[in-house]
């Protein structure tokens, strides 16, 4: 019978619980740790801010030394994404027939954007290094990985905020829809930078005290992650002629914007929120009933926190939600294919991975606190919504 | 049955004119709009040429409280819609707007916002200097966001930064969010304004001219950076008709690819450019002797015009001796993510009015660049298909495929 489905037969993830899919798989439902960040290349914070960084990742271990020396952290980053979980296949792939790679990212390589810029600005214009160019365009992470791994089937970066990696998984799954692609990787990108940390502090989007508190009712900001996930998807059809493990099927996807006025922090439309929950549910062919735990998009900023669980407690009251972001930061445009990478691990291991705090939670919504064990779900519900008014849901459905 | 997606309506910002009128009429006379640059001081660079948009006043087109809340790329994108809407003659209000998107690309985004804010730390040292409300200005994504507040738009707002080539990525998703029955009115196109980054970037590879932009001639000698916008309203072809709208052209197939070759440099074989071209021949379903005209990448570096020519031969085989190819960028220079999207509504503007549009500055027959590149006049000729291509750094290739709708 025809499968024209869209699954997943690969995945891999770098973040601050872990350096691959196995580590974070791993170290998931214990994991707790916050670093902070003060100094970069050319400009430093007086304090430090407390962020979620990726550690212990050696580009050179992973990747080898060739051709890292202008790479950037951005493009570092997704490079070893690339080979931690998909390097010896690729390899093994005659070069035309290679996915293509579709990325998600908020900000790509900002470092290397106003680096260059400082750069110019403290030695002049004629002393930049003309190599570091390459890097401030919002693609290069993306491009550097088509370049070293020979994808030539598609080279696509989608930046839509927060949102991003669930739109460029959209993307792909509508190139693949389309036909035209067998396979892509797809999924998100980001790094912590200067630039970035200092827009989310002058805008005061970060917590002020220093904790994130996902749908917290004392919640008082967010706090910055990075890394980087990344999937490879293909039809059904394909995955089965070339007898492959599916770890799950991308049984729904939505994306949507609220074209509300622009407030700082500001509020989000209900009607939008609850129309990409809708709709993927539809596009599933499930009720929101029958979805087995939610993978909330929240991060302690608490208009939007607000809006997601008041949908949440009205549609789908007592199912169990869980915060990834807790344990890994707020990743930016990686955040919703590193909460899809959470959620598939926790599917595959018949788990929900509690959040590991105990603060007041908003009404209606049943946060899972502790790891809940032995819970199989087949459905899960992974949402993406940020204050720029991008809404987006994305359901999988374990096979 | 199947769905068609057409466009009705163009909004165009260019060094050379801005709105439909205004462009045509100065493209039609091979009008040079590679000028030098007002907008900041360019003594420490060795090029002071660029392509600048030097009469837009967003007044315009925008109430004040939003072009406070906008910077440049956002302004020139916001501006192309409402010349778009006026153009097409739609009512968006009247329109689903969960069926309404916006689909945009660009290279560099909205790089002013980080220029200033980075340049208020550097004078301050303090980074309270910064107003609060500036970072949120910065990312690429409110651009289309900024378009879809102006119409009303709740379906999918989608930003593609893929550099140079990203207008045409933006276009051909916009056409299949249509066909796929998603959609049924995309916001499409690219913005880019001149930034000191791209300027000083291609001023330190070498890449820029020092006079005028000249592609494929013998003597050219790089690149002009410029800045501009083009937003296309690409719409579902029965619900144009049943509103009586004014269709230029559909929207036939995109094809992309990548030569994973260098993050500046183009394959010298063209191998990306060549997957892109026949991917989008093959969507659009035309075979390659049925291509009227090439709207080329064309920037006026040595190795982008020696190998597009090389794409245009391997693809069209002898066709492409019969085929003329033009680049605009000799006349509005290099736009960026927003160059495909101008070149896609100028290539609906010459599938309409019967006419290709030249290409300026072409004195000099390069031996490598051996086909009929339109030199210096706009000349009469019936447009049925036309192809645009637009290539990028980190071998990004594009092309769309036009073609008259047929009655």
């Amino acid at each position: 019978m025809s499968d024209r489905h869209i699954v997943i037969t690969g995945a891999s993830a770098i973040c601050a619980a872990g350096n691959s899919f196995e580590e974070l798989s791993g170290n998931l439902p214990a994991f707790s740790r916050i670093d902070s960040k003060k100094t970069f290349e050319f400009h430093s914070f007086d304090v430090d801010i407390p962020c979620y960084a990726v550690a212990g990742l050696d580009p050179a271990a992973v990747l080898g030394k060739a051709g890292l020396r202008t790479k950037d952290w951005a493009t570092k980053l997704l490079l070893c994404c690339v080979e931690s979980g998909f390097g010896p296949m690729l390899t093994a792939i005659p070069e035309p027939q290679r996915p293509g790679l579709c990325v998600g990212t908020a900000f790509g390589s900002v470092q290397s954007i106003g680096d260059f810029l400082s750069d110019s600005i403290v030695n002049g214009v004629n002393n930049v290094n003309p190599q570091a160019f390459a890097n401030t365009v919002i693609n290069a992470p993306t491009s550097n990985a088509n370049i070293r791994y020979v994808l030539r089937d598609l080279s696509a970066t989608i930046s839509t905020g927060f949102n991003a990696s669930l739109d460029a998984l959209l993307y792909a799954c509508d190139h693949l829809r389309c036909g035209y692609l067998n396979a892509v990787i797809a999924g998100g990108l980001e790094e912590i930078s200067y630039y970035g940390l200092l827009g989310l502090q002058r805008s005061g989007a970060l917590s002020r005290s220093g904790t994130m508190m996902p749908m917290g009712i004392d919640a008082d900001g967010t706090c910055a992650g990075e890394g980087c996930a990344l999937f490879l998807l293909e039809t059904g059809n394909a995955a089965k002629e070339r007898g492959a493990t599916v770890l799950a099927e991308i049984a729904g996807i939505a994306s949507a914007f609220d074209p509300g006025p622009v407030k700082q922090n500001g509020n989000l439309s209900r009607d939008v929120v609850r129309f990409v929950i809708d709709d993927a549910c539809k596009q599933a062919g499930i009720r929101p009933s029958q979805i087995g735990f939610v993978a909330a998009s929240a991060d302690g900023n608490p208009k939007i926190d607000e809006a997601e669980a008041s949908v949440l407690a009205e549609i789908c009251p007592g199912l169990p939600v869980t915060a990834y972001k807790r344990k890994i930061g707020e990743c930016y445009g990686a955040s919703t294919a590193l909460s899809l990478a959470c959620a598939l691990a926790d599917m595959q291991h018949n788990r929900i991975s509690g959040i590991g705090a105990d603060y007041r939670a908003m009404s209606g919504i049943a946060l899972v606190r502790d790891t809940l064990e032995s819970r199989t779900s087949t459905y899960a519900l992974v949402n993406a919504f940020s204050c720029d008014g991008q809404c987006g849901a994305l359901i999988i459905k374990k096979r | 049955m199947m769905r068609h997606a057409v466009i009705t309506g163009i909004g165009l910002i260019t060094p050379i004119g801005i709105g439909i009128k205004y462009f045509w009429q100065a493209a039609v006379k091979a009008t040079n709009g590679v000028l030098p640059i007002e907008s900041f001081d360019t003594a420490d660079f060795k090029t002071k040429t660029g392509g600048e948009v030097k009469n837009f006043k967003a007044s315009e087109y925008l109430a004040p409280e939003k072009i406070s809340r906008m910077d440049r790329s956002s302004q020139f994108a916001v501006a192309c819609t409402r010349m778009a809407i006026d153009d097409a003659g739609i009512n968006c209000k009247a329109q689903n707007p969960w069926r309404m998107g916006v689909c945009m690309g660009t290279t560099m985004g909205e790089p002013q916002v980080l220029e200033h804010g980075i340049a208020l730390k550097y004078a301050s040292s303090d980074a309270a200097a910064i107003p609060r409300e500036l970072p949120s200005q910065y990312p690429c994504n409110v651009i289309p966001e900024n378009v879809a507040r102006e119409v009303g738009a709740k379906g999918q707002v989608v930003m593609i930064p893929t550099a140079c080539a990203a207008g045409n990525y933006a276009i051909g998703y916009a056409a299949d969010l249509v066909r796929m029955g998603r959609l049924d009115v995309v916001f499409a196109g690219g913005s880019d304004p001149l930034s000191k980054i791209a300027f000083t970037g291609f001023n330190r590879l070498l890449a820029t001219t020092r006079g005028v932009c000249r592609p494929f001639d013998k003597n050219r000698d790089g690149m002009a950076v410029g800045e501009g916008a083009a937003v296309l309203i690409v719409e579902e072809l029965e619900r144009a008709r049943s509103r009586g709208a004014e269709i230029y052209c559909e929207i036939l197939g995109c094809g992309l690819g990548c030569d994973a070759h260098k993050m500046t440099i183009p394959d010298p074989a063209g191998s990306g450019g060549i997957l892109a071209f026949r991917r989008a021949l093959a969507h659009a379903k035309v075979a390659p002797d049925k291509v009227d005209y090439i709207s080329a990448h064309g920037t006026g570096t040595i190795e982008n015009d020696r190998g597009e020519t090389l794409i245009a031969k391997t693809v069209l085989g002898e066709h492409a001796y019969q085929t003329p190819i033009s680049s605009i960028k000799s006349m509005i220079g290099h736009t960026m993510g927003a160059a495909s999207a101008i070149e896609a509504a100028a290539c609906a503007l010459m599938i309409k009015n019967n006419m290709v549009l030249p290409t300026a500055h072409y004195q000099d027959r390069d031996p490598e660049c051996d086909l009929d590149y339109v030199p210096n006049q706009a000349r009469d000729r019936k447009v049925n298909i036309a192809v645009s291509n637009a290539y990028a750094f980190g071998g990004n290739a594009s092309s769309l495929v036009l073609g008259r709708l047929q009655q």
